[in-house]
Protein backbone atom coordinates (compact mmCIF):
# COMPACT_ATOMS: atom_id res chain seq x y z
CA UNK A 1 0.00 0.00 0.00
CA UNK A 2 1.33 3.40 -0.99
CA UNK A 3 1.73 6.47 1.17
CA UNK A 4 -0.94 8.33 -0.81
CA UNK A 5 -3.81 6.26 -2.19
CA UNK A 6 -6.34 8.00 -4.41
CA UNK A 7 -9.37 5.90 -5.23
CA UNK A 8 -12.26 6.91 -7.54
CA UNK A 9 -11.74 10.60 -6.89
CA UNK A 10 -14.40 12.90 -8.29
CA UNK A 11 -14.65 16.63 -7.85
CA UNK A 12 -17.21 19.15 -9.06
CA UNK A 13 -16.33 22.83 -9.37
CA UNK A 14 -17.60 24.67 -6.30
CA UNK A 15 -21.19 25.94 -6.67
CA UNK A 16 -21.42 24.27 -10.04
CA UNK A 17 -22.55 21.01 -11.62
CA UNK A 18 -19.46 21.01 -13.79
CA UNK A 19 -17.29 17.94 -13.25
CA UNK A 20 -13.63 18.90 -12.79
CA UNK A 21 -12.08 15.54 -11.93
CA UNK A 22 -13.52 12.14 -12.84
CA UNK A 23 -12.70 8.69 -11.49
CA UNK A 24 -9.05 9.28 -10.59
CA UNK A 25 -7.08 6.33 -9.22
CA UNK A 26 -3.39 6.35 -8.40
CA UNK A 27 -0.94 5.47 -5.68
CA UNK A 28 2.18 7.31 -4.59
CA UNK A 29 4.88 5.44 -2.72
CA UNK A 30 6.91 6.82 0.17
CA UNK A 31 9.84 8.91 -1.00
CA UNK A 32 8.58 9.17 -4.59
CA UNK A 33 8.67 12.40 -6.58
CA UNK A 34 5.49 12.51 -8.63
CA UNK A 35 4.51 15.17 -11.12
CA UNK A 36 1.01 15.81 -12.38
CA UNK A 37 0.83 17.29 -15.88
CA UNK A 38 -2.18 18.20 -17.95
CA UNK A 39 -3.80 20.97 -19.95
CA UNK A 40 -4.82 24.32 -18.39
CA UNK A 41 -7.94 24.20 -16.27
CA UNK A 42 -8.11 20.42 -15.98
CA UNK A 43 -8.25 20.50 -12.19
CA UNK A 44 -4.61 19.86 -11.27
CA UNK A 45 -4.57 22.41 -8.46
CA UNK A 46 -7.90 21.04 -7.19
CA UNK A 47 -6.35 17.55 -7.01
CA UNK A 48 -3.37 18.93 -5.09
CA UNK A 49 -5.61 20.90 -2.73
CA UNK A 50 -7.72 17.78 -2.11
CA UNK A 51 -4.60 15.74 -1.28
CA UNK A 52 -3.48 18.62 0.95
CA UNK A 53 -6.78 18.63 2.85
CA UNK A 54 -7.54 22.22 1.81
CA UNK A 55 -10.58 21.20 -0.27
CA UNK A 56 -12.85 18.62 1.30
CA UNK A 57 -15.94 18.56 -0.91
CA UNK A 58 -15.03 15.63 -3.14
CA UNK A 59 -16.24 12.11 -3.81
CA UNK A 60 -14.14 8.97 -3.58
CA UNK A 61 -11.44 8.12 -1.14
CA UNK A 62 -8.00 9.52 -0.42
CA UNK A 63 -5.79 8.04 2.25
CA UNK A 64 -2.50 9.47 3.40
CA UNK A 65 -0.76 6.81 5.41
CA UNK A 66 -4.17 5.53 6.53
CA UNK A 67 -5.57 8.99 7.37
CA UNK A 68 -7.85 11.38 5.55
CA UNK A 69 -6.14 14.44 3.99
CA UNK A 70 -7.72 16.84 6.49
CA UNK A 71 -6.49 14.69 9.39
CA UNK A 72 -3.01 14.64 7.87
CA UNK A 73 -3.21 18.42 7.41
CA UNK A 74 -4.25 18.98 11.00
CA UNK A 75 -1.36 16.77 12.18
CA UNK A 76 0.93 18.95 10.03
CA UNK A 77 2.14 16.01 7.95
CA UNK A 78 1.95 18.04 4.76
CA UNK A 79 4.20 20.85 3.55
CA UNK A 80 2.83 23.30 1.00
CA UNK A 81 4.48 25.43 -1.63
CA UNK A 82 2.16 27.43 -3.83
CA UNK A 83 2.51 29.03 -7.26
CA UNK A 84 3.31 32.36 -5.60
CA UNK A 85 5.96 32.41 -2.85
CA UNK A 86 3.33 33.79 -0.40
CA UNK A 87 5.94 35.31 1.88
CA UNK A 88 4.79 37.86 4.44
CA UNK A 89 6.55 41.15 3.57
CA UNK A 90 6.68 42.32 7.19
CA UNK A 91 8.66 39.27 8.31
CA UNK A 92 12.29 38.48 7.60
CA UNK A 93 13.24 35.43 5.52
CA UNK A 94 13.97 33.52 8.74
CA UNK A 95 10.66 34.49 10.36
CA UNK A 96 8.81 33.52 7.20
CA UNK A 97 10.39 30.08 7.38
CA UNK A 98 9.47 29.81 11.05
CA UNK A 99 5.85 30.82 10.36
CA UNK A 100 4.38 27.27 10.16
CA UNK A 101 6.09 26.54 13.51
CA UNK A 102 4.54 29.64 15.05
CA UNK A 103 1.10 28.71 13.72
CA UNK A 104 1.56 25.21 15.17
CA UNK A 105 2.67 26.77 18.48
CA UNK A 106 5.93 24.84 18.34
CA UNK A 107 8.55 26.64 20.37
CA UNK A 108 11.79 25.47 18.86
CA UNK A 109 14.83 27.57 18.23
CA UNK A 110 15.99 28.92 14.91
CA UNK A 111 18.54 26.13 14.44
CA UNK A 112 16.43 24.00 12.12
CA UNK A 113 15.46 26.97 9.95
CA UNK A 114 19.11 28.05 9.72
CA UNK A 115 20.09 24.49 8.83
CA UNK A 116 17.48 24.41 6.06
CA UNK A 117 18.59 27.82 4.79
CA UNK A 118 22.14 26.51 4.72
CA UNK A 119 20.97 23.49 2.73
CA UNK A 120 19.39 25.67 0.04
CA UNK A 121 22.25 28.18 0.08
CA UNK A 122 20.28 31.13 1.51
CA UNK A 123 21.81 31.32 4.99
CA UNK A 124 23.24 34.79 4.34
CA UNK A 125 19.78 36.12 3.50
CA UNK A 126 18.13 34.96 6.74
CA UNK A 127 17.62 38.41 8.21
CA UNK A 128 16.66 40.16 4.99
CA UNK A 129 13.13 41.18 4.08
CA UNK A 130 11.65 39.04 1.27
CA UNK A 131 11.28 41.98 -1.15
CA UNK A 132 15.08 42.25 -1.30
CA UNK A 133 15.24 38.76 -2.83
CA UNK A 134 14.75 37.79 -6.48
CA UNK A 135 11.64 35.84 -7.52
CA UNK A 136 13.60 32.58 -7.66
CA UNK A 137 15.08 33.12 -4.21
CA UNK A 138 11.66 33.94 -2.79
CA UNK A 139 10.30 30.70 -4.19
CA UNK A 140 13.26 28.84 -2.70
CA UNK A 141 12.39 30.40 0.69
CA UNK A 142 8.83 29.19 0.18
CA UNK A 143 10.07 25.64 -0.56
CA UNK A 144 12.35 25.82 2.49
CA UNK A 145 9.39 26.95 4.62
CA UNK A 146 7.40 23.91 3.48
CA UNK A 147 10.11 21.70 5.06
CA UNK A 148 10.24 23.37 8.48
CA UNK A 149 7.69 21.08 10.16
CA UNK A 150 9.44 18.02 8.72
CA UNK A 151 6.30 16.89 6.84
CA UNK A 152 5.84 13.44 5.34
CA UNK A 153 4.57 14.91 2.08
CA UNK A 154 5.52 17.97 0.07
CA UNK A 155 2.92 19.48 -2.23
CA UNK A 156 4.32 21.84 -4.85
CA UNK A 157 1.87 23.76 -7.03
CA UNK A 158 3.81 24.98 -10.07
CA UNK A 159 6.56 26.26 -7.81
CA UNK A 160 8.84 27.38 -10.64
CA UNK A 161 6.26 28.72 -13.09
CA UNK A 162 7.07 32.39 -12.52
CA UNK A 163 10.84 32.01 -12.79
CA UNK A 164 12.87 32.78 -15.92
CA UNK A 165 14.41 29.92 -17.93
CA UNK A 166 18.01 30.15 -16.62
CA UNK A 167 17.05 30.43 -12.97
CA UNK A 168 14.44 27.76 -13.49
CA UNK A 169 17.14 25.25 -14.49
CA UNK A 170 19.12 26.17 -11.37
CA UNK A 171 16.02 25.82 -9.23
CA UNK A 172 15.24 22.43 -10.74
CA UNK A 173 18.70 21.25 -9.69
CA UNK A 174 18.07 22.71 -6.24
CA UNK A 175 14.74 20.86 -6.00
CA UNK A 176 16.46 17.65 -7.07
CA UNK A 177 19.11 18.20 -4.40
CA UNK A 178 16.47 18.90 -1.73
CA UNK A 179 14.59 15.74 -2.69
CA UNK A 180 17.79 13.67 -2.60
CA UNK A 181 18.67 14.99 0.83
CA UNK A 182 15.24 14.95 2.47
CA UNK A 183 13.67 11.96 0.65
CA UNK A 184 10.27 13.59 1.10
CA UNK A 185 7.34 12.18 -0.81
CA UNK A 186 6.68 14.99 -3.26
CA UNK A 187 3.71 15.75 -5.47
CA UNK A 188 4.30 18.57 -7.94
CA UNK A 189 2.09 20.22 -10.50
CA UNK A 190 3.87 21.60 -13.51
CA UNK A 191 3.24 22.74 -17.06
CA UNK A 192 6.80 22.01 -18.06
CA UNK A 193 7.26 18.50 -19.43
CA UNK A 194 11.05 18.87 -19.20
CA UNK A 195 10.78 19.80 -15.54
CA UNK A 196 8.48 16.86 -14.83
CA UNK A 197 10.78 14.36 -16.59
CA UNK A 198 13.91 15.77 -14.97
CA UNK A 199 12.59 15.66 -11.42
CA UNK A 200 10.03 12.89 -11.22
CA UNK A 201 10.00 9.19 -10.59
CA UNK A 202 6.46 9.05 -11.88
CA UNK A 203 4.43 11.39 -14.10
CA UNK A 204 0.65 11.37 -14.05
CA UNK A 205 -0.73 12.68 -17.35
CA UNK A 206 -4.25 14.07 -17.18
CA UNK A 207 -6.82 14.57 -19.93
CA UNK A 208 -8.67 17.89 -20.39
CA UNK A 209 -11.64 18.56 -18.10
CA UNK A 210 -13.09 16.45 -16.61
CA UNK A 211 -9.60 15.26 -15.72
CA UNK A 212 -9.02 11.53 -15.88
CA UNK A 213 -5.71 9.74 -16.02
CA UNK A 214 -4.44 9.44 -19.59
CA UNK A 215 -1.30 7.61 -18.64
CA UNK A 216 1.12 7.15 -15.78
CA UNK A 217 4.74 7.18 -16.92
CA UNK A 218 7.47 5.74 -14.71
CA UNK A 219 10.71 7.67 -15.22
CA UNK A 220 14.06 6.12 -14.51
CA UNK A 221 17.53 7.49 -15.04
CA UNK A 222 20.79 6.00 -13.88
CA UNK A 223 21.81 9.41 -12.68
CA UNK A 224 20.21 12.85 -12.70
CA UNK A 225 22.35 15.93 -13.22
CA UNK A 226 22.72 18.96 -15.52
CA UNK A 227 23.50 16.68 -18.47
CA UNK A 228 20.44 14.44 -18.03
CA UNK A 229 18.32 16.83 -20.08
CA UNK A 230 20.50 16.24 -23.11
CA UNK A 231 20.31 12.43 -23.03
CA UNK A 232 18.36 10.39 -25.57
CA UNK A 233 16.38 8.76 -22.80
CA UNK A 234 15.24 12.18 -21.51
CA UNK A 235 14.16 13.29 -24.98
CA UNK A 236 12.27 10.02 -25.47
CA UNK A 237 10.34 10.55 -22.21
CA UNK A 238 9.51 14.12 -23.21
CA UNK A 239 8.27 12.89 -26.60
CA UNK A 240 6.04 10.22 -25.02
CA UNK A 241 4.47 12.68 -22.59
CA UNK A 242 3.99 15.36 -25.23
CA UNK A 243 2.24 12.86 -27.50
CA UNK A 244 0.00 11.68 -24.69
CA UNK A 245 -0.96 15.25 -23.85
CA UNK A 246 -1.70 16.10 -27.49
CA UNK A 247 -3.68 12.84 -27.95
CA UNK A 248 -5.64 13.60 -24.81
CA UNK A 249 -6.56 17.05 -26.08
CA UNK A 250 -7.50 15.76 -29.55
CA UNK A 251 -9.81 13.16 -28.05
CA UNK B 1 17.38 71.63 5.64
CA UNK B 2 16.70 72.81 2.11
CA UNK B 3 13.04 71.87 2.56
CA UNK B 4 12.78 73.87 5.81
CA UNK B 5 14.32 76.95 4.18
CA UNK B 6 11.88 76.67 1.27
CA UNK B 7 8.89 76.33 3.62
CA UNK B 8 10.02 79.26 5.76
CA UNK B 9 10.58 81.43 2.67
CA UNK B 10 7.10 80.59 1.34
CA UNK B 11 5.53 81.44 4.71
CA UNK B 12 7.46 84.73 4.93
CA UNK B 13 6.35 85.72 1.43
CA UNK B 14 2.75 84.77 2.32
CA UNK B 15 2.75 86.93 5.48
CA UNK B 16 4.44 89.78 3.63
CA UNK B 17 1.79 89.80 0.89
CA UNK B 18 -0.93 89.58 3.54
CA UNK B 19 0.60 92.50 5.44
CA UNK B 20 0.94 94.60 2.25
CA UNK B 21 -2.65 93.94 1.14
CA UNK B 22 -4.04 94.92 4.56
CA UNK B 23 -1.83 98.05 4.83
CA UNK B 24 -2.30 99.31 1.29
CA UNK B 25 -6.03 98.58 1.08
CA UNK B 26 -6.62 99.82 4.64
CA UNK B 27 -8.92 96.91 5.39
CA UNK B 28 -10.40 97.28 8.91
CA UNK B 29 -8.98 94.92 11.52
CA UNK B 30 -12.36 93.26 12.24
CA UNK B 31 -12.56 92.18 8.55
CA UNK B 32 -8.95 91.10 7.96
CA UNK B 33 -6.39 91.79 10.68
CA UNK B 34 -2.74 92.40 10.03
CA UNK B 35 -0.52 89.32 10.62
CA UNK B 36 1.25 91.23 13.39
CA UNK B 37 -2.09 91.73 15.16
CA UNK B 38 -2.76 88.00 14.90
CA UNK B 39 0.65 87.20 16.40
CA UNK B 40 -0.03 89.71 19.16
CA UNK B 41 -3.44 88.15 19.89
CA UNK B 42 -1.74 84.76 19.94
CA UNK B 43 0.86 85.96 22.43
CA UNK B 44 -1.63 87.71 24.72
CA UNK B 45 -4.05 84.79 24.82
CA UNK B 46 -1.53 81.97 24.67
CA UNK B 47 -2.65 80.38 27.95
CA UNK B 48 -6.33 80.44 27.03
CA UNK B 49 -5.58 79.07 23.54
CA UNK B 50 -3.38 76.35 25.04
CA UNK B 51 -5.96 75.24 27.63
CA UNK B 52 -8.77 75.18 25.09
CA UNK B 53 -6.55 73.34 22.59
CA UNK B 54 -6.12 70.57 25.14
CA UNK B 55 -9.91 70.24 25.41
CA UNK B 56 -10.39 70.15 21.63
CA UNK B 57 -7.51 67.70 21.28
CA UNK B 58 -9.04 65.38 23.89
CA UNK B 59 -12.45 65.47 22.21
CA UNK B 60 -11.06 64.92 18.74
CA UNK B 61 -8.74 62.13 19.89
CA UNK B 62 -11.52 60.25 21.69
CA UNK B 63 -13.88 60.67 18.71
CA UNK B 64 -11.10 59.55 16.37
CA UNK B 65 -10.33 56.53 18.58
CA UNK B 66 -13.96 55.41 18.89
CA UNK B 67 -14.62 55.80 15.13
CA UNK B 68 -11.54 53.82 14.16
CA UNK B 69 -12.15 51.14 16.75
CA UNK B 70 -15.69 50.62 15.43
CA UNK B 71 -14.61 50.66 11.79
CA UNK B 72 -11.76 48.16 12.39
CA UNK B 73 -14.14 45.86 14.31
CA UNK B 74 -16.70 46.01 11.48
CA UNK B 75 -14.01 45.41 8.84
CA UNK B 76 -12.69 42.38 10.75
CA UNK B 77 -16.25 41.07 11.04
CA UNK B 78 -16.69 41.48 7.27
CA UNK B 79 -13.41 39.59 6.69
CA UNK B 80 -15.04 36.51 8.20
CA UNK B 81 -18.65 37.07 7.25
CA UNK B 82 -19.53 38.91 4.05
CA UNK B 83 -23.20 39.20 5.17
CA UNK B 84 -22.16 41.81 7.74
CA UNK B 85 -21.17 44.07 4.84
CA UNK B 86 -24.66 43.82 3.28
CA UNK B 87 -26.24 44.66 6.63
CA UNK B 88 -23.98 47.51 7.70
CA UNK B 89 -22.99 49.28 4.48
CA UNK B 90 -26.44 50.66 3.54
CA UNK B 91 -26.68 52.08 7.07
CA UNK B 92 -23.14 53.51 6.90
CA UNK B 93 -23.80 55.07 3.46
CA UNK B 94 -27.07 56.63 4.72
CA UNK B 95 -25.16 58.04 7.66
CA UNK B 96 -22.58 59.46 5.27
CA UNK B 97 -25.21 61.26 3.18
CA UNK B 98 -26.50 63.19 6.23
CA UNK B 99 -24.30 66.29 6.80
CA UNK B 100 -22.74 65.95 10.26
CA UNK B 101 -23.30 69.67 10.89
CA UNK B 102 -27.05 69.07 10.54
CA UNK B 103 -26.83 66.31 13.14
CA UNK B 104 -24.79 68.28 15.68
CA UNK B 105 -27.77 69.98 17.43
CA UNK B 106 -29.35 66.54 17.84
CA UNK B 107 -26.11 65.15 19.25
CA UNK B 108 -26.00 68.02 21.77
CA UNK B 109 -29.58 67.15 22.73
CA UNK B 110 -28.77 63.46 23.11
CA UNK B 111 -25.34 63.63 24.71
CA UNK B 112 -25.64 66.95 26.52
CA UNK B 113 -23.65 70.16 26.10
CA UNK B 114 -20.51 68.61 27.62
CA UNK B 115 -17.60 66.90 25.89
CA UNK B 116 -19.62 63.79 24.98
CA UNK B 117 -21.54 65.49 22.16
CA UNK B 118 -18.27 66.83 20.70
CA UNK B 119 -16.69 63.38 20.88
CA UNK B 120 -19.76 61.96 19.14
CA UNK B 121 -19.53 64.61 16.38
CA UNK B 122 -15.83 63.88 15.87
CA UNK B 123 -16.51 60.12 15.82
CA UNK B 124 -19.36 60.53 13.36
CA UNK B 125 -17.33 62.63 10.94
CA UNK B 126 -14.37 60.18 11.10
CA UNK B 127 -16.34 56.96 10.90
CA UNK B 128 -17.18 56.61 7.21
CA UNK B 129 -13.80 57.54 5.66
CA UNK B 130 -12.13 55.27 8.19
CA UNK B 131 -14.49 52.36 7.45
CA UNK B 132 -14.01 52.70 3.69
CA UNK B 133 -10.22 52.67 4.02
CA UNK B 134 -10.02 49.74 6.41
CA UNK B 135 -12.55 47.84 4.32
CA UNK B 136 -10.33 48.33 1.27
CA UNK B 137 -7.54 46.72 3.29
CA UNK B 138 -9.69 43.73 4.19
CA UNK B 139 -10.82 43.33 0.58
CA UNK B 140 -7.27 43.45 -0.71
CA UNK B 141 -6.24 40.53 1.53
CA UNK B 142 -4.24 38.02 -0.48
CA UNK B 143 -6.50 34.98 -1.00
CA UNK B 144 -3.46 32.74 -1.49
CA UNK B 145 -2.10 33.77 1.89
CA UNK B 146 -5.43 32.94 3.53
CA UNK B 147 -5.25 29.48 1.89
CA UNK B 148 -1.67 29.16 3.16
CA UNK B 149 -2.79 29.88 6.74
CA UNK B 150 -5.73 27.48 6.30
CA UNK B 151 -3.35 24.78 5.03
CA UNK B 152 -1.36 25.07 8.24
CA UNK B 153 -4.58 24.91 10.32
CA UNK B 154 -4.25 28.45 11.70
CA UNK B 155 -6.98 29.50 14.14
CA UNK B 156 -9.10 32.61 13.50
CA UNK B 157 -7.17 34.51 16.18
CA UNK B 158 -3.86 33.55 14.50
CA UNK B 159 -5.27 34.59 11.14
CA UNK B 160 -6.26 38.00 12.53
CA UNK B 161 -3.03 38.51 14.47
CA UNK B 162 -0.51 37.15 11.98
CA UNK B 163 -2.12 38.00 8.65
CA UNK B 164 -5.14 40.31 8.66
CA UNK B 165 -3.92 43.02 11.06
CA UNK B 166 -0.45 43.41 9.46
CA UNK B 167 -2.01 43.26 5.97
CA UNK B 168 -4.51 46.02 6.67
CA UNK B 169 -2.04 48.21 8.60
CA UNK B 170 -1.11 50.39 5.58
CA UNK B 171 -4.83 50.95 4.90
CA UNK B 172 -5.50 51.53 8.60
CA UNK B 173 -2.81 54.21 8.74
CA UNK B 174 -4.26 55.83 5.66
CA UNK B 175 -7.64 55.81 7.49
CA UNK B 176 -6.05 57.23 10.64
CA UNK B 177 -4.38 60.04 8.70
CA UNK B 178 -7.61 61.02 6.93
CA UNK B 179 -9.66 60.85 10.12
CA UNK B 180 -7.09 62.72 12.27
CA UNK B 181 -7.76 66.06 10.56
CA UNK B 182 -11.47 65.28 10.25
CA UNK B 183 -11.65 64.58 13.99
CA UNK B 184 -10.43 68.12 14.76
CA UNK B 185 -13.04 69.53 12.37
CA UNK B 186 -15.72 67.39 14.08
CA UNK B 187 -14.76 68.58 17.56
CA UNK B 188 -14.73 72.24 16.39
CA UNK B 189 -18.17 71.91 14.79
CA UNK B 190 -19.43 70.34 18.00
CA UNK B 191 -18.01 73.21 20.03
CA UNK B 192 -19.68 75.80 17.79
CA UNK B 193 -23.04 74.60 19.09
CA UNK B 194 -23.78 74.65 22.80
CA UNK B 195 -20.35 74.79 24.35
CA UNK B 196 -18.42 76.99 26.73
CA UNK B 197 -14.94 75.63 26.14
CA UNK B 198 -12.65 74.43 23.38
CA UNK B 199 -11.19 76.14 20.32
CA UNK B 200 -14.57 76.09 18.56
CA UNK B 201 -16.09 78.03 21.44
CA UNK B 202 -13.20 80.56 21.33
CA UNK B 203 -13.75 81.10 17.58
CA UNK B 204 -17.51 81.61 17.93
CA UNK B 205 -17.36 83.82 21.06
CA UNK B 206 -14.66 86.08 19.57
CA UNK B 207 -16.55 86.26 16.30
CA UNK B 208 -19.56 87.64 18.21
CA UNK B 209 -17.38 90.39 19.74
CA UNK B 210 -15.66 91.06 16.38
CA UNK B 211 -12.29 90.23 17.92
CA UNK B 212 -11.06 88.98 14.55
CA UNK B 213 -7.31 88.81 15.43
CA UNK B 214 -8.22 86.41 18.26
CA UNK B 215 -10.41 84.41 15.85
CA UNK B 216 -7.43 84.15 13.45
CA UNK B 217 -5.12 83.14 16.30
CA UNK B 218 -7.55 80.38 17.33
CA UNK B 219 -7.95 79.17 13.73
CA UNK B 220 -4.15 78.95 13.50
CA UNK B 221 -4.09 76.90 16.72
CA UNK B 222 -6.81 74.55 15.36
CA UNK B 223 -4.83 74.12 12.18
CA UNK B 224 -1.66 73.38 14.17
CA UNK B 225 -3.61 70.81 16.19
CA UNK B 226 -4.63 69.01 12.99
CA UNK B 227 -1.07 69.16 11.64
CA UNK B 228 0.44 67.76 14.88
CA UNK B 229 -2.19 65.02 14.99
CA UNK B 230 -1.54 64.07 11.34
CA UNK B 231 2.24 64.06 11.58
CA UNK B 232 2.26 62.06 14.83
CA UNK B 233 0.36 59.31 12.99
CA UNK B 234 2.65 59.69 9.99
CA UNK B 235 5.74 59.21 12.21
CA UNK B 236 4.25 56.16 13.93
CA UNK B 237 3.38 54.74 10.50
CA UNK B 238 6.95 55.19 9.28
CA UNK B 239 8.26 53.37 12.34
CA UNK B 240 5.83 50.47 12.10
CA UNK B 241 5.49 49.90 8.36
CA UNK B 242 9.01 49.21 7.23
CA UNK B 243 8.15 46.93 4.33
CA UNK B 244 7.31 48.04 0.76
CA UNK B 245 3.62 48.71 0.37
CA UNK B 246 1.50 49.14 -2.73
CA UNK B 247 -1.99 50.34 -2.00
CA UNK B 248 -4.26 49.76 -4.98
Amino acid sequence: MGLICVDKLEKYYSNSRLLAVKNLNFTIEKGEFVSIVGPFGCGKTSILNIIGGIIDDYKGSIMINGESPSEARKKRKIGYCFQKPNLLPWLSVLDNILLPQKIANIREGNEKAIELLKMVGLKDYALMEPYNLSGGMQQLVSITRSLILDPEILLLDEPLSSIDEINRSKMQLKLLEIHKKTKKTTVMITHSINEAVFLSDKIIILTPRPATIKKIVEVTFLQRNEMTMFSKRFIRYVKIIKEELINGQDN
Amino acid sequence: MDKIIKTLSTLTIFFLIWHLIVTISRIPSYILPNPTEVFKAMQENSLSIYLNSIITLRESFLGFFIANLISVSIALGIAFNKNIENTIMPFAITLKTIPVIALTPLLVMWFGPGECSKIATAALICFFPSLINVLRGVKSLDRDLIIFFKAYSASKIQLIRMLIIPSILPYLFSALKVSSSLAVVGALVGEFIGSNKGLGFLIISNYYTLNTPYVFATITASSLLGIIFYYTIHLVERRIITWTVTID
